[in-house]
């Protein structure tokens, strides 16, 4: 589904991603890793297109992301880390103009959007002006647009950041069931514990660079270490938990 | 990994939207986010819309009245038809052709921010919309932001025109499509500059633009000089009206659409004056056909640049890195420290901070920086408006004007980046609110920051004026009125902004122009604008009475305003009165907002 060949992303003189590989297949639930400035939302920019690789090529669904950037965006679901809607919308016009962006035909746009007001609980605020939403509210309504064209792809940026438990159990909840149907995940998060949970795999990203690929039990076994993710993350991107406490 | 039970969609079943579902969408968007704001306008911003429509409508028919005495004015001058024709031609030639100028760069200024900087447009890259789509969407929103003004300015001044020539029904009928027409192209090829100049000039784009903004200023400012540079007194003159026309000669390139304008507009409005023996109107809609025809043209075109750079210009604009700040303390924070020595530590360290987060912000100075060189220009070519000699007997109060011309700028000013300051603060309150520091500091820090930033130019803009007049060599008392005048102003709207700003916040508001455009803001405004006009009319009322009895009956021994005299307005002791009259209301203006203010900055939660 995803498929990354020595993609490089630079800003100036500064390489962000530097000659990533990375191939993710259909119904897998990939959890990117690592500390601020690693390179994990560029890379996602890339994938979503809104940033080209300087160097490589990226595939999704088989379209390339530069060439064929509107064909690939037809299998992408993406929540981005700090959404944008229409303050003057509310969240059921939001979803119909996104509905027509999709290219979804009336009667299929209408059903989508009353699954998703369903699915996400937006019931009791989807008429409402988006202006007035809060966090939470439209981190939901941010989901229910990126599913509403049921697409094979989710990407999703650190999507736990100022969830309440509730709603983090609704997202957790909703990324596996994509996964069950055979859509595929990529999620970047800096919460572990979440990635430690749910993830199929995981890549540790440090300096542009994967430094790590695969399941949390074949980190552990390539650390020899028993400890917790968080631990285990410390000595691969080489950061020492910082001494808050004198 | 997770059992895949395949439900979804395969990809290659999937279908791109069509051309037209994609217009349908971003219409129905438009559409629904009018009729929010709108609906929202009528509930809750009855007083603001109707003060807007209020202001509007007066200034329209100002500009109206304005012009129709113009036209007025050269209908009596010039007696013939085809001389007058081709006077007015003239000067529509000059108009359009500075708006076309104006237009080209406000559209790319417009565009480049609406493209390239809004939350909006990175969230339409991700969906499946065409490229040129999501930038004619924006370019549609550019043409509204930049052509407003030139509806406001330009329909009281064509239809002024249309009922002084006594022009048929279908001139007024052609005007909106011609407007339309016409803005359409200087927009886009301000649109198409801005996608180019990004795309092949990505590092440089702030550079290139700022020396091309200059040539044009340049340009501007030698053409301007070159007509304006005119001494000859025999206006209305065989010989004068030769030589203006020589002057604006430059305008009238039969290639620019500002030409095809003028020339449309004209050949509807008198259809006895054809020089070609078609029907007028249908030589009008020639020149209608030739302007919609390039307008579209440029559309396409933008649409072809837009589908072929736009998407990799925005990656590449993101991959600049941003210059790295110089730690050191910059010249200007010195001097301002320098002058601000006086003021406690805490105070001037909100001085100086707050001049850094101006600076730093270009929205801001440019708008200053251009408004003053505006005045500047035009207080330094004031004498050359000079009409049969008349100038003299007005002096003291076209310099009077012009101190409440400084004041009504000063107080756009004031309204636009002072008042919402408080606000925005709000936002950063925890580092203040935590910080060991009384909270009244903020709002001195504010006030002080808005006088320290406002007197010195718009002290140097007064004395300019009264340079030009001649006022600050012959009148030396008038001109240091008007320097008390300019500062009390200064210090008064400052009050007031920072005043009013802390009693009526917006706190969940981030965008400055929105708080600006709320309730406070533009009762700000408007008292600003009455205290202007008390102000400098307890100055100038008395003033002119006493250089009218007292220096201009020297000068003008024929003069006959002599109506201040007989009722005691033309003596010291009413300047003196009307003066300290004015100090005590600056004063009043000063200290009362800013105790409001305070008193609630204090009760403020944040």
């Amino acid at each position: 589904m995803i498929d990354i060949k020595q993609a490089t992303r630079k800003y100036g003189t500064k390489t962000a991603v530097d000659q990533l590989d990375l191939q993710i297949p259909r119904g897998e639930l990939f959890a990117c890793l690592g500390h601020n400035g690693a390179g994990k939302t560029t890379t996602i920019k890339m994938m979503v297109g809104l940033l080209q690789p300087t160097a490589g090529s990226i595939e999704i669904a088989g379209f390339d992301i530069v060439t064929a950037t509107r064909d690939a965006s037809l299998h992408v679901g993406y929540v981005p880390d700090e959404p944008y809607l229409y303050d003057k919308l509310s969240g059921r016009e939001f979803l119909q103009f996104v509905a027509d962006m999709y290219g979804l035909p009336l009667d299929v746009a209408a059903a989508n959007i009353e699954k998703q007001i369903v699915d996400f609980g937006l019931g009791g605020f989807v008429d409402q002006l988006a202006e007035s939403y809060s966090h939470g509210m439209k981190q939901r309504l941010v989901f229910a647009s990126a599913l509403l064209h049921d697409p094979e792809l989710l990407i999703v940026d650190e999507p736990m950041v100022g969830l309440d438990p509730r709603s983090m159990r609704l997202v957790k909840d909703l990324l596996k069931k994509r996964v069950r149907r055979g859509g595929t995940v990529f999620m970047s998060t800096h919460t572990l514990a979440v990635a430690e949970e749910i993830a199929d795999r995981i890549g540790v990203m440090s300096q542009g660079k994967i430094q790590f690929l695969g399941t949390v039990a074949e980190l552990r076994e390539q650390l020899s270490s028993d400890e917790s993710l968080e631990q285990m993350f410390l000595t691969l991107t080489e950061e020492e938990p910082a001494n808050f406490v004198s | 990994m997770a059992t895949a039970e395949i439900q979804l969609e395969a990809p290659s079943t999937k279908n791109l939207p069509t051309t037209g579902s994609e217009s349908r969408a971003y219409w129905m968007l438009r559409v629904r986010r009018m009729n929010t704001m709108t609906s929202h306008a009528f509930r809750a911003m009855r007083v603001q819309l109707m003060s807007i429509t209020f202001a509007s409508v007066v200034m329209w028919v100002g500009l109206y009245i304005l012009f129709q005495q113009g036209f007025q004015f050269i209908h009596s001058g010039l007696i013939h038809d085809g001389m007058r024709t081709q006077f007015v031609h003239a000067i529509f030639n000059v108009f359009f052709l500075a708006l076309t100028v104006m237009l080209m760069f406000s559209s790319a200024i417009i565009m480049y921010g609406n493209l390239f900087k809004t939350e909006e447009v990175k969230f339409l890259l991700t969906t499946p919309s065409r490229p040129e789509r999501i930038v004619v969407h924006k370019f549609h929103e550019a043409v509204f932001f930049s052509c407003w003004g030139f509806v406001l300015l330009g329909s009281p001044m064509l239809i002024a025109y249309g009922d002084t020539a006594l022009s048929p029904w279908y001139y007024y009928l052609l005007l909106i499509p011609f407007m339309l027409a016409f803005v359409l192209i200087p927009a886009g090829i301000g649109a198409i500059g801005c996608l180019l100049v990004v795309r092949l000039l990505p590092t440089v784009r702030l550079h290139a633009l700022v020396i091309l903004v200059g040539l044009v200023i340049a340009t501007g400012l030698y053409f301007g000089w070159h007509v304006l540079a005119y001494q000859n007194r025999d206006l209305m003159t065989m010989n004068w009206f030769q030589d203006v026309l020589a002057r604006l000669e430059y305008s009238e390139q039969r290639l620019l659409p500002s030409w095809w304008l003028s020339t449309g507009l004209l050949e509807a409005a008198h259809p006895s004056q054809s020089t070609t023996g078609r029907p007028a109107w249908l030589e009008s809609f020639y020149f209608l056909a030739v302007l919609a025809s390039n307008a579209l043209l440029l559309l396409l075109v933008l649409a072809a640049v837009a589908n072929r750079c736009f998407r990799s210009s925005f990656s590449e604009l993101q991959g600049i890195t941003r210059t790295k700040r110089n730690n050191r303390i910059s010249w200007i924070d010195r001097t301002v420290a320098f002058f601000c020595r006086p003021l406690p530590p805490t105070l001037r360290m909100f001085v100086i901070k707050d001049l850094r987060l101006f600076r730093r912000d270009p929205m801001q100075w440019s708008q200053f920086a251009i408004f003053t060189s505006l005045l500047l220009l035009y207080f330094f070519n004031v004498r050359r408006f000079d009409y049969a000699g008349t100038l003299e007997q007005w002096v003291t109060v076209i310099s009077f004007l012009n101190v409440a011309v400084v004041g009504l700028i000063l107080s756009t000013f004031t309204t636009r980046f002072i008042f919402p300051m408080i606000s925005l603060e709000g936002r950063r309150f925890w580092v203040l609110g935590t910080a060991p520091i009384k909270r009244d500091l903020v709002l001195w820090g504010k006030f002080w920051f808005a006088c320290v930033g406002t007197i010195p130019p718009c002290s140097m803009l007064v004395l300019a004026s009264d340079i030009s007049l001649k006022i600050a060599t012959r009148l030396p008392f008038v001109a240091a009125i008007h320097q008390v005048t300019c500062w009390m102003l200064c210090i008064g709207l400052a009050a007031m902004a920072v005043g009013f700003g802390a009693r009526l916040p917006n706190l969940r508001e981030p965008s400055p122009s929105k708080i600006a455009a709320g309730f406070g803001g533009t009762l700000n405004l408007v008292l600003s604008a009455l205290y202007i006009i008390a102000v400098v009319l307890l100055t100038a009322v008395p003033c002119f009475f006493w250089t009218e009895t007292t220096w201009l009956s020297k000068i003008e021994p024929n003069g006959s305003l002599i109506f201040g005299g007989t009722i005691g307005l033309g003596t010291p002791g009413a300047v003196i009165i009307g003066f300290s009259l004015m100090l005590v209301l600056a004063a009043t203006a000063t200290i009362v907002p800013l105790r409001i203010g305070i008193r609630a900055f204090r009760r403020l939660e944040f």
